[in-house]
């Protein structure tokens, strides 16, 4: 729970920094392609020089035409001029967008594989309190969302700054009244941006949390769409699916009328500036102050001085795309790794003695926790779990296997705490077989050997032989290649269990870990998974969680729990005899 | 194409919204072409009249620049709002269009594809059609409208920058970017086909990573998800440099378009048939037109991967149903006697779970189904619960159920399936899932025989508490408990309840069978189990296989 509470506050501290740190550390990331970025402004710097050229000579060319009666020879040169500007232009825009595409990629992949790995790192306590769904969006659109923030927004706001300069500069050696008319247009642009955009930035961060909702939602429906079925509700959750799509555009538009607000500002003076602009040149021509060629020239520079300013306002939603996905993605990164165990020791060779001292562990009340347990699992014995559900046998694995970590005790093995003993070690002597075991959607060898890549073929085979799992494979059309589709749908529960037990076979550990082996198995299975855990026991320590008489029978002892605590811990015989007695 | 228009067809209820957001995009178009055509035309003739020291009435030109400005300003803004709105709607219909669809496949017929995929596609997918209307459909219809205008007006003064124009506009609005489109064509599909890929590895690997630490395969399970996104962003990056070259072509386009109607305009004005302002107008008509056909390409370049995403979505909703709902659906049956005859069953063909399977569940007995694991004592109640298509004849009350219709059968039938599924809700929704109005009195009984009163009552919120995607908040076998609650307070003649008791230590066990052979008294029941204490629901035992 102390972990949840510490997760809680990066999150909260996180919003209220509101967005100054996400987007700090989006710009530090960008900061590792600088060089790439600085080329995309360079050539698309040179693309705005070109574009002034071809201004002037379009405008001379007028001149000639209309003012000076000249014929198409003297035009000619000029417009082969345009031709060959247009086409270096052409090279120099390929190549800011080739640079600002290359930086891009490598933010995005950069940060996705940092934040996989962080997610995974946090592991099942990071897990535990969150959904998958959001952190899966995360890991895959949330990343994508950073490309225009690095791609679009940060060279846009570099070339706002030069660009708009360069022009000003000119249009006032040309004409200065005109120059004012740009000069204190421009400064409304980006104010009202910031104003209107502040407001809807707001709405904006609260969007990428509705999005993540929506998703889950579906993903949830759509898994349960059975359960649904079986209820006669699925055309009732069709409405809520509508309900749900509904309500996520109302509060989208919400957010793009003011988002749009901001982008007609600029537009607004952009426009307006320029139509002044030419009503302003108009009458400078009618009063002969001003020649048709240099009129021309400011008229057609006027609203490239504003494209830069417009562009970044434009672009102002390609930073709100990538401040929302860092918004989500940093906490992500922000969250406290679970205090796991980072000792250096290595466990001794052979079957452990593991011994609980006094150890406790809470879930926050909502699911069983455990403590004072005091209890000891000799070396190379078998020990049976047992208790009521929600009673702290999973718990108590869990503690042992190291997926949590005691709130308070010990828990020794061979002596040693194992919180002095290296994580990677400790977890290398030891295998599990959880209550459902997650196959991956690949072939039967790919969930087989993801304990061992290098097992070998025979090494395979032994272990299915062990775990009495040759004879269904065999039949399978495709034997050890056959896929394992969702959830490994096509083999049966006990199928799924023997092949679990076949992995931890493979896995050659010393201490083994099981959670309800048999449980939902016929007799015949019961029998063949319990002869091959008879198997998987000799030279190695069990733990088993069962209620399972054939299972408890192989067992030497049972620690039963009730309500967390150590009831009792008795022979399997007396045990048993025990469950008979009762009613 | 057909496959995009197949997708827009889906949403033509909101026909209005689309035809108004194109509509007002080809406005705001025409209106910013004009305004610099217009503004051209009235310095160039401001600067004759000045040159020649005449008079020139101004006020028509600089009031109609002025209205232009305002139209173009104000028509964009309610455009971007327009076509927004009309993307949401057009993405909200097409949601509930895909759930109804996937609604009669589920399970058997979604089972082939990955299980983080289906709902990956369902909303990746039809996000990515978000761009169907709001990035294709736009650009390419108020183009295309835009340009054949635009074409038409220079038509008026000169025939021959017209037919110029023309060809630079297609060329930059139609050929480059039908020739990107085919280079994209690859990229695109392959990235679709990545990110989909990168979604069910990152979420394999995020709701596994308890197993993958301890197998220690956590470092190889991010090697693959790096490798998979290296791949997805060099195949982006490769759609971005044919965006890029697009671009260049259309640069020079514009830029040749412009020299064409220079050339062609000032010879015309050379030989007197066209005004000199004339010609700075169309000019400058030219250059703002180009606006049109500028955001063409881009909008052709995203088909690849719009189709590839409408194909999967209509590959996902047009897969066959397993068991479709009759044209004449039967009427309700008035008994509920069940009957299996000859029944074969087969996930994949040629390799049968069933084999000329027979039972019969007279009205009001019990039956218990056991047998060894693997020999389709499951797949009896999915085909019971019409989820799988079967061979041979299954009658419910004398009626054959593919004749019947599934919400007539659902109604009938109540399940606890072999892997229930808990919404991410409260206990109370969970349970209350198919009675909504049902009493607290129901639902204290339901809670009571499914043997969860004892652990509602530890819980600081009751049945008020949350259970966490996938009942993660909750143990297994509290999960199948709060399962058995929702079969049991849904109250149906008809009950197959399928391991009930999993999960749960024989106490418990003993105490919620107890109830169960109360409670299901008078009910047509099939109980599949394996656990003996089950037995002592049965009127009668059935072993399989």
């Amino acid at each position: 729970m102390k972990e949840g509470r510490e997760r809680k506050a990066a999150m909260d501290s996180a919003e209220t920094r509101g967005g100054k740190r996400p987007e700090k550390w989006l710009i530090n990331e960008a900061r590792g392609v600088w060089g790439t970025l600085s080329r995309t402004v360079g050539w698309s710097f040179a693309a705005g020089i070109l574009i002034i050229l071809q201004a002037r000579m379009l405008a001379s060319a007028c001149h000639r035409v209309v003012i000076d009666h000249s014929g198409v020879v003297t035009v000619l040169p000029l417009v082969v001029g345009i031709m060959l500007l247009v086409t270096i232009r052409g090279l120099v825009v390929f190549f800011s967008e080739r640079s600002s595409a290359a930086a891009a990629a490598h933010v995005k992949e950069r940060v996705r594989s940092l934040l996989y790995r962080r997610l995974q790192a946090l592991g099942p306590a990071g897990l535990a309190g969150e959904e998958t769904g959001p952190m899966v969006e995360a890991v895959t659109a949330g990343v994508e969302g950073l490309e225009p923030y690095v791609s679009r927004f940060l060279p846009h706001l570099a070339l706002a700054a030069i660009l708009p300069l360069m022009t000003l500069a000119l249009v006032f050696s040309t004409e200065w009244r005109t120059g004012l008319v740009l000069l204190f247009s421009a400064p409304f642009i980006p104010l009202f941006t910031i104003l209107i955009g502040r407001g809807s930035e707001r709405l904006n961060q609260r969007q990428w949390g509705r999005l993540s909702r929506m998703a889950g939602h579906l993903l949830d429906l759509v898994h349960g769409l059975p359960d649904l079925k079986i209820f006669g509700v699925a055309k009732r959750e069709a409405a809520v699916v509508a309900q749900v799509s509904d309500d996520y555009r109302q509060a989208t538009m919400a957010v793009l009328r003011l988002a749009f607000l901001s982008a007609f500002a600029l537009e607004f003076f952009a426009t307006v500036g320029t139509a002044v602009v030419a009503v302003m040149i108009g009458f400078q021509l009618l009063g002969r102050s001003l020649s048709l060629v240099d009129g021309l020239f400011v008229l057609l520079l006027a609203p490239e001085f504003y494209l830069p300013l417009r562009t970044l306002g434009l672009s102002y939603h390609s930073r709100m795309q990538g401040v929302a996905a860092a918004e989500r993605i940093v906490p992500l990164l922000d969250l406290p790794l679970s205090e796991g165990y980072s000792g250096v020791l290595l466990p001794a060779e052979g079957a452990p003695c593991v011994r609980f001292e006094d150890v406790a562990f809470r879930y926050g009340g909502l699911r069983g926790g455990v403590s004072g347990i005091d209890f000891e699992l000799p070396a190379g014995s078998m020990t049976a779990l047992a208790g009521e559900s929600g009673t702290g046998k999973t718990t108590l694995v869990r503690l042992l296997v190291g997926l949590a970590r005691p709130e308070s005790g010990r828990i020794l093995i061979n002596g040693v705490d194992l919180t002095l003993l290296s994580p990677d070690a400790w977890r290398g002597r030891l295998a599990w077989v959880p209550q459902h075991p997650f196959f991956f959607a690949g072939t039967i060898r790919d969930n087989l050997l993801l304990g061992r890549p290098t097992a070998s073929e025979d090494e395979v085979g032994a272990a299915l032989e062990a775990a009495s799992a040759q004879a269904f494979i065999q039949r399978l059309p495709h034997g050890l290649d056959t896929g394992l589709g969702d959830r490994g749908a096509g083999l049966s529960g006990g199928e799924l269990r023997r092949l679990a037990l076949a992995r931890a076979f493979l896995r050659d550990a010393s201490l083994v870990v099981l959670d309800e082996p048999t449980a939902g198995l016929d007799a015949d299975n019961e029998l063949l998974v319990g002869e091959a855990l008879q198997r998987l026991a000799a030279g190695r320590t069990v733990l088993v969680i069962s209620h399972r008489e054939d299972t408890l029978r192989r067992a030497g002892r049972v620690v039963v729990l009730a309500g967390g605590c150590i009831e009792r811990i008795v022979p399997a015989a007396e045990f048993l005899a025990g469950m008979e007695d009762r009613p | 194409m057909s496959v995009l228009l197949r997708i827009l067809g889906i949403a033509r209820g909101q026909w209005r919204w689309m035809a108004g957001g194109i509509a007002l995009s080809v406005v705001v178009i025409v209106a910013n072409s004009l305004l610099m055509a217009l503004s051209g035309w009235f310095i160039a003739s401001m600067a004759v009249a000045g040159v020649n020291g005449v008079s020139f009435n101004y006020f028509f030109a600089s009031g109609g620049i002025r209205f232009l400005a305002i139209s173009r300003t104000v028509g964009r803004y309610i455009e971007r709002l327009m076509t927004h709105e009309a993307a949401f709607r057009v993405l909200a219909e097409l949601r509930v269009w895909l759930f109804q669809r996937l609604e009669p496949l589920a399970p058997a017929g979604l089972e082939r594809y990955a299980g983080g995929d289906v709902a990956g596609r369902l909303r990746a997918d039809v996000d990515a059609l978000e761009s169907l209307y709001l990035r294709i459909a736009v650009p390419l219809a108020g183009g295309g409208v835009s340009i054949l205008l635009g074409v038409l007006f220079v038509a008026i003064w000169s025939i021959g920058s017209a037919v110029a124009l023309l060809a630079f506009l297609l060329g930059a609005g139609v050929l480059l970017p039908l020739l990107a489109r085919r280079v994209a064509e690859e990229p695109g599909r392959r990235s679709a086909e990545l990110a989909g890929q990168l979604r069910t590895m990152v979420t394999e690997g995020l709701q596994g990573v308890e197993e993958l630490i301890l197998l220690g395969a956590v470092e190889r399970q991010a090697g693959r998800v790096d490798r998979l996104s290296a791949r997805l962003v060099a195949e982006q990056e490769r759609l971005s440099r044919i965006g890029g070259l697009t671009q260049a072509g259309s640069v020079v386009c514009a830029g040749f378009g412009l020299a064409a109607v220079m050339l062609v305009g000032s010879v015309q004005v050379s030989s007197g048939s066209l005004p000199g302002p004339s010609l700075v107008m169309l000019l400058l008509f030219t250059a703002a037109i180009f606006e049109a056909a500028g955001q063409m390409p881009s909008a052709l370049s995203m088909i690849p991967a719009a189709r590839e995403a409408a194909r999967r979505i209509l590959e996902l909703a047009d897969a066959p149903v397993p068991v479709p709902d009759p044209a004449q659906p039967l009427p309700v049956p008035g008994t509920t006697g069940i009957i299996f005859r000859d029944v074969s069953c087969a996930y994949t063909a040629g390799a049968p779970v069933l084999q000329g399977f027979n039972l019969e569940v007279e009205q009001g007995t019990r039956v218990v189904l056991t047998g060894p694991s693997g020999v389709g004592k499951s797949t009896v109640a999915e085909i019971l619960l019409r989820f799988r298509s079967y061979g041979g004849s299954v009658t419910v009350g004398g009626a054959e159920i593919r004749d019947l219709a599934a919400d007539c059968l659902h109604g009938l039938i109540v399940a606890l399936p072999q892997r229930p599924h808990l919404f991410n809700t409260t206990i109370r929704d969970n349970i209350l899932l198919g009675t909504p109005e049902a009493t607290d009195d129901a639902l204290n009984q339901a809670l009571a025989d499914a043997g969860l009163t004892a652990w509602i009552a530890t819980l600081p919120v009751g049945v008020d508490t949350p259970v966490g995607e996938g009942g993660a908040a909750v143990s297994g076998g509290e999960a199948r408990r709060i399962a058995l609650a929702r079969a049991l307070v849904k109250d149906a003649p008809i009950m197959i309840l399928d391991e009930p008791t999993e999960g749960l230590d024989s106490v418990m066990e003993r105490e919620v069978v107890s109830r169960l052979a109360e409670r299901t008294r008078g009910k047509t029941l099939l109980v599949i189990t394996h656990r003996p204490a089950c037995l002592a629901l049965a009127d009668r035992v059935v072993r399989m296989g």
